[in-house]
């Protein structure tokens, strides 16, 4: 990470404008003009993204905007694909995120892309941070991440629900319970599940917080209630969104 | 860019199971074909050059890569001798370049090829003229290879002898 966020280093950082590829992008896939905007909303589990983007969806069609929702291992090409391998114990650290990048390869250039070309609301449940957040604490390298999502086009706004391990764990154990991945079993750090769940979120806690300030997020308090937030998201992607169209964005259609 | 993607995962799975462990266990692992068939390839499917390149950055350098170099037209008359159809990602047909398999096959393999000759320079490949017959090229390859494989001495070991 570099110490100077104004000085673009190679592929995905922070000193690129919002709807522009954050590295060397796609050559044969050009995207500058295009009248979309992207919204990322980033979070651990549990921390009500889902929700949020659901209310956020609705309201936004209401107002007359054409919003797609795109989501985290959602590709038709990728989901069965990461399925089968999640359950066959021969991924490692490297696969896995070679896995996730191609989902995410297809849906941009399937979804995102076309959407943003016909001036669509894109909201991604979730984004390239995650994957960065996911592979950083399984120490692959940085440098190489950033790189490899050089692809990745740096959304108008990132949405960062930001919770505390404690209000977390309370969550996922109402909702679902803890599960093997989301506990980070793999990365062994022992046989208790809470523990390693413990451990694991803490450690993803902390990657988002390096990334907040180089890919400027808009970090929300996520213990608050659902409504809360969400009148909080709807204040700020209003104050985006109104000056930047003027009000007939499914009118141009 | 997913096409490249799932070659790149793929490849990070052989790598990780069966090219790394046995070079670590001192053997020699032959690759049939290597990260620079996706440089070739990927980029003629138009993927940005210098991202191919690092996104290969987790892979082990050869000690020695070779080349195995034909113009199309021998390697369209190979490919047809052996069976009627090209491959439809082998001809390119995923680009629309052309309708007809074969035409499509000379515009994109040409393109390959382009790109090969630019890895020749860049990351020194050893190029054997595939044109020759079988005999001729396996005998240059033995020459590239030498130098690389040292015959180590037999070991001297004397059996355990019962006491």
């Amino acid at each position: 990470m570099s110490s100077q966020p104004d000085v673009p280093e190679e592929g995905a950082n922070g000193g690129i404008q919002a709807g522009r590829y954050y590295g060397r992008g796609i050559p044969y896939l050009p995207i500058d003009g295009y009248p979309g905007k992207l919204i990322a909303i980033e979070g651990t589990d549990g921390v009500g993204r889902s929700t949020q983007i659901q209310l956020l969806r609705e309201w936004l069609e209401v107002k007359g905007y054409g919003v797609i929702e795109t989501g985290w291992t959602r590709s038709p090409l990728m989901q069965p694909t990461i399925e089968l391998a999640k359950s066959s114990n021969t991924l490692n650290k490297l696969t896995f995120v070679l896995l996730y990048a191609t989902d995410f390869a297809d849906r941009l250039e399937k979804e995102i892309i076309p959407a943003l070309k016909a001036g669509f609301v894109v909201l991604s449940d979730r984004y390239i941070f995650t994957a960065l957040a996911r592979a950083g604490v399984r120490g692959v390298d940085r440098q190489w991440l950033r790189n490899l999502y050089g692809f990745a086009i740096a959304p108008h706004l990132v949405f960062y629900l930001k919770l505390d391990v404690e209000t977390l764990i309370g969550r996922v154990l109402e909702a679902r319970g803890m599960d093997f991945w989301e506990s980070g079993m793999d990365l062994k750090h022992g046989d208790d599940i809470y523990d390693s769940f413990r451990a694991y979120q803490n450690k993803l806690l902390r990657e988002y917080g390096s990334m907040a300030d180089e890919f400027h997020f808009r970090s929300l308090d996520a213990r608050r209630s659902v409504e809360h937030i969400q009148i909080e998201l709807r204040k700020q992607v209003a104050a985006f969104l109104e000056p930047t169209e003027k009000p007939e964005p499914v009118a141009a259609r | 860019m997913t096409f490249s993607l799932l070659h790149a995962t793929d490849f990070a799975d052989r790598l990780l199971y069966k090219i790394i462990p046995p070079l670590k266990a001192g053997m020699i692992v032959l690759a049939d074909r290597y990260t620079y068939t996706a440089f070739a390839r990927d980029v003629t499917r138009g993927v940005d050059r210098q991202w191919v390149r690092e996104l290969y950055s987790f892979a082990v350098r050869p000690d020695l890569a070779l080349y195995f170099r034909v113009p199309i037209e021998v390697s369209l008359d190979r490919l047809m001798a052996r069976r009627v159809k090209l491959k439809f990602y082998e001809a390119g047909m995923d680009l629309g370049w052309s309708a007809n398999p074969t035409e499509s096959f000379r515009l994109f393999q040409g393109k390959v090829l382009d790109e090969y000759d630019r890895l020749v320079g860049e990351f020194d490949l050893n190029v054997v003229d595939a044109h020759a017959s079988i005999t001729e090229q396996q005998r240059l390859v033995r020459r590239l290879i030498a130098p690389h494989v040292e015959e180590k001495e037999e070991m001297e070991t004397v059996d355990e002898q019962p006491a």
